[in-house]
């Protein structure tokens, strides 16, 4: 199928992930890889840099963390979120810059709340030295007419948490200890240097051994492959790459609003507060940056690991597969090899590329399915997983009196653990989704067309009007934990 | 002590996955939770040595059938 891409960024990341799985499907990946460069960025004539080495060298660089493995030529690091130094530009802009509406008035404010002597007037307006700006701002907020811009370099404005940082040479370094694999940086970045490791080779070595791998794909699934592409057709296009089976993580979800309304009630008798736990860059924001207030987050595992637990109750020598919209998930996965969930975790992106590679196309299956509540289905979007939760208490025909806190996106979720960690948080509950309107907004997703809320919310309508608790009823007979441990 | 198991897919079919929860059942059965922390880790480029384990920084082959030996030299015998 012909896809349509966002920019030329996700195409080429794209792009490298359809050849690498291509070679990794064929058991080629090995002796074929330094092709895969060649093969992107033929001819002689650059594109969008310099010259074609250096676009070469960007895709080997794309190809190295497509398998897993760090960029070339930077210190091994946890983290999922990598740089690729290579696509790197430097970005040679000064942070604060004076603009053609200076009037080069009498007040000259700019000057006066300037404590380093940066701001001098030569050709008619003022002129920032880029050498003495320590990039405070003063002279910004001080000018009245608005006129020096704030041009702070895009991934370090897109970040959060403050873990993006420049080495001496203006390439950009992202801080571990800080960083919380939220994604943001990678689809912000404007030259594409900033990208995310891949299981995508590990999962296709699995299915190619013969193992029982399982995929388990994410809420945010629903319109992700066109209108009229069903979960039942995902499924059967799935299991035609070599995946024993697909579950839908709405059935997991399901899962977690019967526990965490459960705990929720217990937290509120106490008097306590309670945050989610189902978003992992929440997670890491929590643990990273306010760890004061772990006790108030949620014991109930992620729909992930509870969709895992369940396969593996039902097949022990299940392999699950997570593959979602999500990039912090992969995270999640190495941080959580303890609770027996999900063994890898994939992205939208890289399921499309394995298709492609497999010249597999959703649209040519047929298949119907629903595993999980329509509750379920709308826990990748903000406001769901609250929903879910207090769907449970009408399900069992109680009322339950909590305020709730729908924390949207991470500049949200860091306000409201700031407020509660300060115990002035006026909320009970909190739901804290690190991206903008949910997961339906993750940085991984492969449909970001217009159109793509409309798709999957006609999806979701034709699904049925189960409740949340009537569907985990359907599982009594399969054990497992829904705690972390 | 941080201990970090390889789960790419080559040390995935030696057995990391049993040696994870080998290493849970003996931290916990020696109480030691508090002391130790099991982290997973991408494929460690090591594949010929799985399952790779690396304590600290410290890198260690290790099988599903001497997991036992290793928790107790390499993890007991450190704290």
């Amino acid at each position: 199928m012909k896809r349509q891409f966002g920019t030329d960024i996700n195409m080429i990341k794209y792009e490298v992930c359809v050849e690498v799985a291509k070679l990794a499907f064929a058991g080629e990946l090995e002796t074929r890889r330094d092709e895969i460069p060649y093969t992107i960025i033929p001819g002689n004539t650059p594109q969008w840099r310099c010259c074609v080495y250096r676009e070469r060298e960007i895709v080997r660089q794309r190809v190295n963390l497509a398998e897993g493995r760090p960029a070339i030529g930077t210190k091994a690091n946890k983290n999922i979120v990598q740089v690729l130094p290579a696509a790197c530009e430097g970005c040679p802009i000064n942070r604060f810059s004076v603009t053609s509406s200076c009037q080069m008035c009498m007040a000259k404010k700019c000057l006066g709340a300037c404590n380093f002597g940066a701001i001098t007037f030569e050709g008619g307006h003022a002129n920032i030295d880029p050498k003495k700006c320590k990039e405070c701002g003063r002279c910004a907020e001080a000018c009245p007419y608005n006129a020096i811009a704030d041009l702070m370099r895009p991934c370090k404005r897109s970040c959060p948490v403050d873990a993006i940082t420049m080495d001496e040479e203006n390439i950009v370094a992202i801080d571990e200890e800080k960083c919380i694999n939220c994604g943001q940086c990678v689809i912000n970045c404007p030259f594409g240097a900033i990208t995310d490791k891949s299981f995508m080779v590990d999962v296709i070595k699995l299915i190619n051994s013969g193992a029982k791998v399982y995929a388990m794909v994410a809420p945010a699934i629903s319109g992700q492959f066109g209108v009229n592409v069903t979960n039942g057709m995902i499924r059967e296009a799935v299991k035609a790459l070599g995946f024993t089976d697909m579950y839908e993580v709405s059935l997991g979800a399901d899962f977690v609003s019967k526990n965490e309304a459960l705990e929720l009630e217990e937290h509120v008798k106490e008097g306590k507060k309670m945050t989610t736990s189902c978003c992992p860059a929440f997670v890491n924001m929590i643990k990273k940056h306010f760890p004061q207030v772990l006790d108030a987050m949620s014991t109930t595992v992620s729909p992930m690991t509870a969709t895992g637990r369940l396969i593996k109750a039902m097949d022990p020598e299940a392999v699950c597969v997570f593959i979602g919209p999500c990039i912090a998930k992969k995270g999640e996965v190495i941080d959580s090899i303890t609770y027996g969930g999900a063994d890898y975790a994939m992205t939208y992106e890289e399921l499309a590329s394995m298709f492609e590679a497999k010249n597999i196309d959703p649209a040519d299956f047929e298949g119907e399915m629903q595993q999980g509540s329509v509750f379920g289905m709308e826990f990748s979007v903000s406001g769901g997983v609250t929903n879910a939760v207090l769907s449970t208490f009408k399900e069992r025909n109680e009322e339950i009196d909590v305020k709730v806190c729908r924390a949207n996106g991470a500049l949200e979720c860091k306000k409201a653990l700031m407020m509660l960690k300060a115990g002035k948080l006026p909320e009970d509950f909190i739901e804290g989704m690190a991206c903008v309107g949910g997961c339906v907004n993750g940085p991984a997703m492969i449909n970001k067309s217009r159109t793509y809320m409309k798709d999957r919310n006609t999806q979701i309508k034709q699904a049925d009007s189960r409740g949340v608790l009537e569907n985990c009823a359907k599982y009594d007979d399969l054990e497992f934990s829904m705690v972390r441990k | 002590m941080l201990v970090t198991i390889c789960i790419g897919s080559s040390c995935h079919l030696k057995g990391s996955r049993d040696i994870i929860a080998s290493l849970e059942r003996l931290v916990s059965l020696h109480g030691i939770s508090d002391e130790v922390e099991l982290t997973g880790s991408f494929c460690m480029g090591e594949c010929a040595k799985g399952v790779c384990v690396k304590v600290d920084d410290e890198l260690f082959s290790v099988s599903p059938a001497t997991v036992e030996q290793f928790f107790n030299e390499q993890i007991l015998g450190r704290i």
